[in-house]
């Protein structure tokens, strides 16, 4: 009865400046909670970090190859250029600003290009974002894809499947380029089509015997690229998904500390009113 | 007219002292530096080799030290490497493109790679006859698919033990 009372009251004080103790308690565990999952998906990150990392060393190696190839044959880009911008991202958010970051980047290119762009995106997220703002450019897009390393098998299907989109002059591949654990930048690497490649100054530099290396050659350093980019894409995005649970995890705690605080402060004025309900009570028996 | 004299006696001097001084950094650059990539794996980078036989497209080829600057696409079959000491390794690849860069480095991006003993013989075989099979059907593609497939493993075939 006494205490029903004093909840009441905790109850009407509640209304105007204190939630009640049943309304802490329960938000409370939901942030708990919420750090829990939080903290979980930040390990999970972390232990598939070292992997990722791992993948996108080995692909920049093989990448390398081809860097050097176009540093030494140099090839020109003809003007009034068709381009095709391959944006590469993936289908999953709670990742920071990787999304945004490409699909901010991917704008900027478009307006540098004057427009004469067609875009094609690997991941749901980048898609849903510029599907607002090109929607009609966007030629092709691919999901269910970055969830883990890329294997070369998906990224010569994806290949495939870009080459029978027909011919252009060139194309780039944007990316998001791992710096370091906590840093990456959108950058994007050249891919030259087989024309492009046969007109480069330095292509004298080498000798080709067959006939159709350069077409062979565009079309795996295509290949090459789309699979660099993925793995450092997703490498940048793990990283960045540990940041951002490790963050989430952290101001978590601190909400914790404020609310067990406010739990302990409010239960004992709960206490407190009891007391002094008893108190009253048995003194006027008195 | 004597300060053109003095420098080239200067540099004179300083190509001796380099030459006395770097005569194993000059060996080590003119050795062949092959660098073998997976997309998954690095098998080798930048290592110093004697020599490189690649399967390529056109025939099978030796790469050595001071080769021209070449772009090959390479077909299934068996890669040597003959290292420095004048050991072999084998490696079967799959296809890939093969690249001597000026400045005396091999770059080979091969898809897959793996050493002969990691072959069993008896799956070659069972899979070469699953491709004959499927060689033999009416879809353009399957028949397309089977027989690059038939390409890879009858090379696959001799490697095999």
């Amino acid at each position: 009865m006494f205490r029903l009372g004093a909840t009441q009251v905790a109850r009407s004080a509640g209304a105007r400046n204190y939630a009640t103790l049943r309304e802490i308690e329960m938000r409370l565990k939901s942030i708990k909670n919420i750090e829990k999952i939080t903290n979980t998906m930040k390990i999970v990150a972390s232990t598939r970090l070292n992997k990722a990392q791992r993948a996108m060393a080995s692909s920049r190696v093989f990448n390398k190859s081809d860097s050097e190839f176009y540093a030494n044959a140099d090839p020109e880009l003809p003007e009034q250029s068709k381009t095709l911008l391959i944006v590469v991202s993936s289908d999953k958010g709670l990742c920071g600003s990787i999304h945004s970051q490409i699909s901010k980047a991917a704008r900027r290119r478009f307006d540098e290009l004057n427009g004469e762009v067609d875009i094609v995106t690997i991941g749901d997220k980048v898609k849903a974002q510029l599907l607002r703002t090109h929607g009609d450019q966007l030629k092709l897009s691919f999901n269910g894809v970055g969830k883990e390393a890329p294997n070369f098998t998906e990224v010569a299907l994806i290949a495939d499947e870009i080459n029978a989109l027909g011919q252009y002059d060139s194309i780039e591949v944007l990316y998001n380029k791992f710096i370091s654990g906590v840093s990456f930048e959108p950058s994007k690497f050249s891919v030259f089509a087989a024309e492009a490649i046969e007109k480069a100054p330095g292509l004298s530099k080498y000798e080709l015997e067959s006939e159709n290396t350069s077409e062979t050659l565009a079309e795996f350093s295509l290949a090459n690229s789309i699979l660099s980019a993925m793995a450092e894409g997703y490498a940048s995005e793990v990283s960045a998904r540990r940041n951002a649970m490790d963050n989430a995890s952290k101001n978590a705690g601190d909400m914790i500390n404020r609310f067990t605080i406010l739990y302990n402060r409010t239960r004992q004025a709960v206490i407190t009113n009891e007391l002094v309900d008893i108190i009253t009570g048995a003194s006027s028996l008195d | 007219m004597f300060r053109q004299a003095v420098r080239q006696v200067a540099k004179q001097s300083s190509n001796v002292v380099r030459r006395t001084y770097a005569t194993e950094g000059s060996t080590s650059s003119d050795a062949l530096k092959l660098s073998l990539a997976l997309p998954h794996q690095t098998l080798y980078s930048e290592a110093e080799v004697q020599q490189v036989n690649l399967p390529s497209i056109n025939g099978d080829l030796g790469i050595l030290a001071n080769h021209i600057p070449i772009v090959e696409q390479l077909r299934p079959g068996l890669l040597e490497i003959i290292s420095k000491g004048g050991e072999t390794e084998q490696f079967f690849v799959s296809g890939g493109i093969a690249t001597v860069q000026p400045g005396n480095k091999l770059t080979i991006s091969a898809i897959e790679a793996f050493k002969p003993d990691q072959f069993d013989a008896q799956a070659v075989k069972s899979l070469i006859a699953d491709a004959q099979k499927r060689a033999a059907s009416n879809d353009e593609v399957v028949v397309a698919e089977a027989t690059i497939e038939l390409e890879v493993l009858e090379a696959l075939q001799g490697v095999a033990k």
